[in-house]
């Protein structure tokens, strides 16, 4: 699974696992019914807490994307709401043009020009 | 991946690469197999009839076989050292394509190629103008001239079956894939890979370890902690080696072993070159577990995706595991990332 994180967002921790891993998941490199690597595994590798982690799990299993079954770990109940991954996507852009000076109208007229 | 065009012609190379080794190989095995009988043939007069065969500590002849028994054991022995390969050759061609499987072919057949003619010349050596077995020489230091037409052969042998080809197929470049970061990112990869059949048989042989330590705390019988604690041990090795967890991360490659995750091996981002993903099966690394010689070592866990790992130095790491692709695409790109320097920090 891969996560990726980023240091300067300002947005709590577990929101931004969360977001991660709901990329990861909708990008397709997870099935629905394939087993996520333990919560303490990629608390780890990210260097956070593994309650953070798994608060995050929490989430997006209240989301309807993750299943938590007895003895089967976590899994992936189905792919998560597409809005949800566009408006991911589109945060991130927003935060990067803040940092080009781009205002979000500024963006907006873009996008308009572009479709 | 490969077309069926592609796989013919690989399957018609590895035909070429057996029937080649499998003619010299006969030709080899009819050489040595004449010469195992003509010798003894031709000094038969001069044999005593049983000849000595065996010879203990002290040097004198301590055994007997009759002379044409003496003979078809060592030709029988030949043959079947040397048959049992050539089999093994002729079901396994793909094999071909490796070089260390042929050369540790060619080493087997050149090796016993020639231990089991200097085995014998020393023994006719010893037997030689002897009116009776017992009165046969000892042996001395011609023994030794066994084990250095082992050596000498097996040598020979896997250089006779060094030249071809020697398949990995690797791909030529990195992998282009990469995954998109901004600096002040970080990305984290964690996959893992278990075997069901392994976890169940080392399981198993815990549950056996353990029940044999509850045997021998009621019994008392304190014979049965010998083997109650060598099983147990074996079952958690066997654990140990029954999972792999992988995790990639800006600090490099981090493997932990079984449920424990103990031990790890830490591979720096600084001795990886590249990394790619590969579809390795037990039967090309030679079984399951930890596999092949330091710098073309295969952690091997279940058959099919690999992640593998090549260093600077020019060696390789492979592990399988899921979800290998996504791994070699954040590796390479974190290598990027470290070559261009810390300014991205």
């Amino acid at each position: 699974m891969l996560l990726t994180l980023d240091l300067n967002d300002p947005r709590p921790l577990h929101e931004q696992v969360a977001e991660a891993i709901r990329r990861a998941v909708a990008e397709g490199s997870y099935a629905p019914g394939d087993r996520l690597p333990p919560a303490r595994d990629l608390a780890a590798a990210l260097g956070i807490n593994a309650n953070t982690v798994l608060r995050a799990l929490r989430d997006l299993r209240d989301e309807g994307v993750l299943e938590f079954r007895r003895g089967r770990g976590v899994t992936v109940l189905s792919r998560p709401n597409p809005r949800s991954v566009i408006e991911e996507k589109l945060r991130s852009l927003l935060d990067e043009a803040v940092q080009y000076g781009y205002r979000h109208d500024d963006v907006i007229e873009l996008i308009r020009e572009l479709s | 991946m490969t077309g069926p065009g592609a796989r013919s012609l690989e399957e018609r190379a590895d035909v070429g690469l057996r029937a080649r080794f499998l003619s010299i190989a006969t030709a080899w095995f009819g050489l040595v197999t004449v010469a195992l009988i003509a010798a003894p043939l031709a000094l038969r007069d001069r044999l005593p009839d049983p000849v000595a065969t065996h010879w203990g500590a002290s040097g004198a002849p301590d055994n007997s076989m009759p002379f044409l028994v003496s003979l078809l054991f060592q030709v029988g022995l030949w043959t079947l050292l040397a048959g049992g390969a050539l089999g093994f050759a002729f079901v396994n061609a793909a094999m071909f394509r490796r070089r260390t499987s042929r050369m540790a072919l060619g080493a087997a057949l050149g090796g016993a190629g020639l231990f089991f003619p200097g085995l014998q010349i020393v023994t006719l050596m010893a037997n030689l103008d002897a009116p009776h077995w017992r009165q046969a020489d000892d042996l001395g230091w011609g023994a030794l001239l066994a084990v250095a037409g082992l050596v000498l052969g097996g040598w020979l042998g896997a250089l006779a079956a060094r030249p071809g080809p020697d398949e990995r197929p690797e791909p030529s470049a990195v992998p282009t894939r990469r995954v998109p970061l901004r600096p002040g990112q970080r990305a984290v990869w964690v996959s893992s890979v278990s075997s069901g059949p392994l976890t169940a048989l080392s399981g198993s042989v815990l549950a056996v370890g353990g029940g044999l330590a509850v045997l021998a705390l009621i019994g008392g019988d304190s014979a049965l902690w010998i083997p109650a604690t060598i099983t147990f041990l074996a079952g958690l090795l066997a654990l140990t080696f029954s999972s792999v967890r992988v995790q990639i991360a800006e600090e490099g490659v981090v493997l932990f072993y079984g449920p424990l995750r103990l031990p790890r091996k830490h591979i720096p981002i600084e001795r990886v070159e590249r990394a790619w993903s590969e579809r390795r099966f037990p039967s090309d690394v030679g079984g399951w577990g930890i596999r092949g010689l330091p710098g073309a070592v295969t952690v091997m866990i279940r058959g099919g995706e690999c992640l593998v790992v090549g260093y600077v130095s020019g060696g390789r790491f492979a592990v399988s595991i899921d979800d290998a692709e996504s791994g070699a695409a954040l590796l390479n790109t974190l290598v990027d990332r470290a070559a261009t320097g810390p300014s991205t920090r």
